[in-house]
């Protein structure tokens, strides 16, 4: 596969985080990658949402603007919406998605992806309002207990 | 009781097998293997459920019969022992309080099984209408384990593991029994639209659970080679809807009447004095205005509750619960809407967030009754 290497994987509680990622609060990652920049959903929301049944994504060529929906998916239990980390101009869609949105909850930080992207010259300032790894980790410790 | 909610007999394999949620007070598995596994086994072969979080009272007494007849809709005369039925109550607006499961096991003993969400609601209720008659009512649902076993291979599975002769027991009969060595009473209901039974082993409390596991243990034993799955509260919801089957809260409450619900084999009018049976009568004479209805989704889109419903861009009613059919792979729902655009097979549109997505109203249930559900032909 050219995903990209996930490097590691933390467990917190039963879900897991990839290192070197960045998290958005609405629970999509970032990955950087070769000046693009990787889309994916994360463990704990694919988790909590369970069997995604339909996923309805944009197009190449399509925007997309930091803190703005992008597209749904949609599990057996709920609807989810797609906001976006970051801005930019998406390069690739996971078109296997659409006949296997499966691959969302087996892979989610591999297979799983949903969305390459063309960023913006705004991406080191947007990629900083957003979660690092360790910020994500924490995040996630604090959802766990929560509930 | 632990803070998350009440731990059924089963709750150690739950937590080592699924995943648990909260609801109604306990803490229930939502599923194990994934919700749409767990449906189709109970569509093609068969499917175990724990549903001991449901309410259950035992009602005794020689007025038990009249008085039941007074609180319920449906005809409680015509229960002949070991037979059970459908039935609501309602408030004196004709608002249903309750759906349930009422069984006669015996000429003066009834045994009712209505929704957990409801079971402290239920309990006052018929304690306080129950002032002028002869009854005993007991809540016995924290002493009785209740299990569902549903799917076309039920029947067989069960026949593995108790004494009784199934084939003997017809679609709401009930029967008493020897599951692994244990005293059982079970009724053939469900809440998927399948064959199956409902198995309920009395005098065993969540504190002393050793029964009820042997008998979990051996009815998933005895299904093996059915490919029996373990099944949580998603697929139950995925299963009743599919079977157009009401879900209290959502399809109906104390704000809807039976006839807008379009169960109304359930009221039997003719009968005497009950509660609500004044206001469902004026409502049958002037026709009810909103009414459920089954919508099948025909473009990509899942319908969710409190969405609305369109007709030439007019809004003609909301969709009470919805989700994914795992049968026939698109969004089901089930609405209420405006009575004079409830025909079978029109086009509506349901608003998903900013789209409008086009469902057709068809009968309940959502499958072919000939291929699936227990009246599908062998």
């Amino acid at each position: 596969m050219s995903i990209g290497t996930v490097k590691d994987l933390v467990k917190v509680d039963d879900y897991e985080v990839a290192e070197g990622l960045f998290y958005h609060k609405e629970h999509l990652w970032v990955r950087k990658d070769d000046g693009k920049v990787r889309i994916g959903m994360t463990d704990f929301a694919l988790k909590k949402l369970r069997e995604i049944v339909w996923v309805e994504l944009p197009s190449a060529g399509d925007d997309i603007t930091q803190n703005q929906s992008f597209g749904t998916l949609e599990s057996v239990k709920a609807t989810q919406d797609l906001v976006a980390p970051i801005s930019g101009t998406i390069g690739k869609v996971n078109d296997k998605l659409t006949s296997k949105p499966r691959l969302l909850n087996e892979d989610p930080y591999g297979e799983g992806w949903i969305i390459v992207v063309e960023p913006t010259t705004k991406i080191d300032v947007e990629l900083k309002e957003i979660m690092n790894f360790e910020a994500a980790v924490k995040w996630h410790k604090e959802l766990t207990e929560g509930g | 009781m632990d803070e998350q909610g009440k731990k059924t007999h089963l709750y150690r394999f739950h937590a080592q097998n699924g995943k648990i949620v909260p609801f109604a007070g306990f803490q229930m598995p939502v599923s194990y293997k994934g919700i749409i596994p767990e449906h189709m086994a109970v569509r093609t072969g068969v499917g175990l459920f724990d549903v001991t979080h449901m309410g259950r009272v035992v009602v005794t007494g020689t007025n038990a019969e009249a008085f039941l007849n007074y609180v319920t809709t449906n005809d409680v005369a015509r229960l002949v022992p070991l037979t059970a039925h459908y039935s609501v109550m309602c408030n004196e607006e004709g608002g249903i309080k309750d759906d349930f499961v009422l069984s006669r096991q015996k000429e003066d003993r009834f045994f009712m099984v209505y929704n957990a969400a409801n079971r402290l609601k239920n309990f006052q209720w018929l304690t306080k209408q129950a002032a002028n008659y002869s009854v005993n009512i007991t809540d016995v649902s924290d002493d009785v384990a209740m299990f569902a076993v549903q799917g076309p291979k039920a029947e067989e599975t069960l026949q593995k593991v108790v004494t009784k002769d199934l084939s003997e027991i017809a679609r709401f009969k009930c029967s008493w029994t020897k599951l692994s060595g244990f005293d059982a009473f079970m009724s053939r209901t469900g809440y998927t639209g399948e064959d199956g039974f409902e198995v309920f082993i009395h005098n065993t409390p969540i504190s002393n659970p050793r029964n009820a596991i042997v008998a979990w243990n051996t009815i998933l034993e005895a299904g093996k080679e059915f490919n029996i799955e373990p099944c949580g509260l998603g697929a139950r919801d995925t299963l009743r809807l599919e079977a157009g089957m009401c879900l209290y809260g959502n399809d109906i409450d104390e704000n809807v009447t039976p006839l807008e619900a379009r169960i109304s084999f359930v009221v039997k009018l003719k009968k005497e004095d009950f509660i609500g049976k004044e206001a469902l009568i004026k409502q049958k004479t002037h026709g009810v205005e909103k009414k459920r209805v089954g919508l099948k989704v025909l473009e990509s889109g899942i319908p969710r509750f409190k969405h609305e419903v369109f007709k030439d861009r007019m809004k003609i009613g909301y969709i009470t619960s919805g989700t994914f059919s795992p049968l026939l792979k698109r969004g089901i729902a089930m609405a209420y809407i405006q009575s004079k655009y409830a025909v079978i097979d029109e086009i509506v549109h349901v608003k998903i967030r900013s789209k409008q997505i086009k469902a057709q109203l068809i009968k309940f249930p959502f499958y072919d009754p000939g291929q699936y559900g227990h009246t599908r032909k062998k």
